[in-house]
């Protein structure tokens, strides 16, 4: 198993096609990634793998917008985790831009290179103080504000 | 000459076949442990997709009950016939599958993540790390 201490991440995407290589990317730049096929995959894994993961990355549009409702879904159980969705609409994107913490991570095809400049920024930023977020962190502790 | 066990088993990539995603992912973690290229798919769909695309891998490790439209014996037999050099060990919880051309090996579960991986190792003329 890699280091506890190398950011985890969660992607979630139907297609495999754009799945592997986009997952295979992220490892060769450090990360772990575990992949989930669709939302229901997703939640399962987030409930039961054990594991603390950082980021999830989910394509806004795909199971029929059902990437926007894993998105709540998990601003709802896991306060903590950042969610980036990546459209292929404008409307998709304009609503991910509401979920997200730095807004989407931007339409697809994934450019490789912004989502990973994402990802940077997102875990880079997970030490500061969250406007709304204030529930428990992982530990059991409140975030201090 | 050299043996081939000192093979690099990065250079093997297995395609691991599991639509049970926890299953799938410590399945895959432990391939990828033992210095393998790993593909993940959700079903024989997915993985039938990805061979189709061009997609390389030297052997795939797949149950046989999923969902979609084949199961793991029907990819055996659409690997066999489509890309006869491609090596395919099935597992599965409840079916044996009848001997047949192009499926390598078989695996009840549960099975021991090592074994499992030292047999494929050893398919391939690889040596894990």
């Amino acid at each position: 198993m890699s280091s506890k201490d190398t950011p985890l991440l969660l992607l979630v995407e139907s297609d495999i096609l754009v799945r592997h290589p986009l997952a295979q990317y992220l490892r060769e730049c450090g990360f772990m990634v575990i992949e989930a096929a669709n939302a229901d995959e997703a939640r399962q894994l987030l409930l039961e793998s054990g594991r603390k993961i950082d980021v999830v990355l989910a394509d806004a549009g795909h199971d029929q917008g059902s990437g926007f409702s894993l998105a709540a879904w998990i601003r709802s159980h896991f306060p903590n985790i950042d969610v980036s969705l990546a459209g292929t609409m404008t409307r998709a994107v304009e609503r991910a831009g509401e979920l997200c913490e730095d807004g989407p991570a931007g339409r697809r095809p994934y450019d490789h290179q912004l989502l990973l400049n994402q990802i940077k920024r997102l875990l880079a930023a997970r030490e500061r103080p969250r406007p709304g977020r204030n529930g428990p962190t992982r530990s059991g502790l409140r975030a201090v504000r | 000459m050299v043996p081939s066990t000192v093979q690099d088993p990065q250079a093997a990539y297995v395609l691991i076949v599991e639509d049970e995603a926890l299953v799938r992912w410590v399945i895959a973690d432990a391939f990828r442990e033992a210095g393998f290229s790993v593909v993940e798919a959700s079903n024989g769909d997915e993985a039938l997709a990805y061979l189709e695309a061009g997609g390389f891998v030297d052997l795939v490790f797949s149950d046989i009950v999923m969902p979609g439209t084949i199961s793991g014996e029907e990819l055996a037999e659409r690997i066999a016939r489509d890309f006869p050099d491609v090596k395919v060990f099935l597992t599965s919880g409840n079916l044996k599958p009848k001997p047949r051309s192009g499926v390598e090996g078989f695996f009840p579960k549960p099975y021991d993540i090592d074994r499992v991986i030292a047999q494929i190792a050893a398919s391939l003329g690889v040596k894990p790390r």
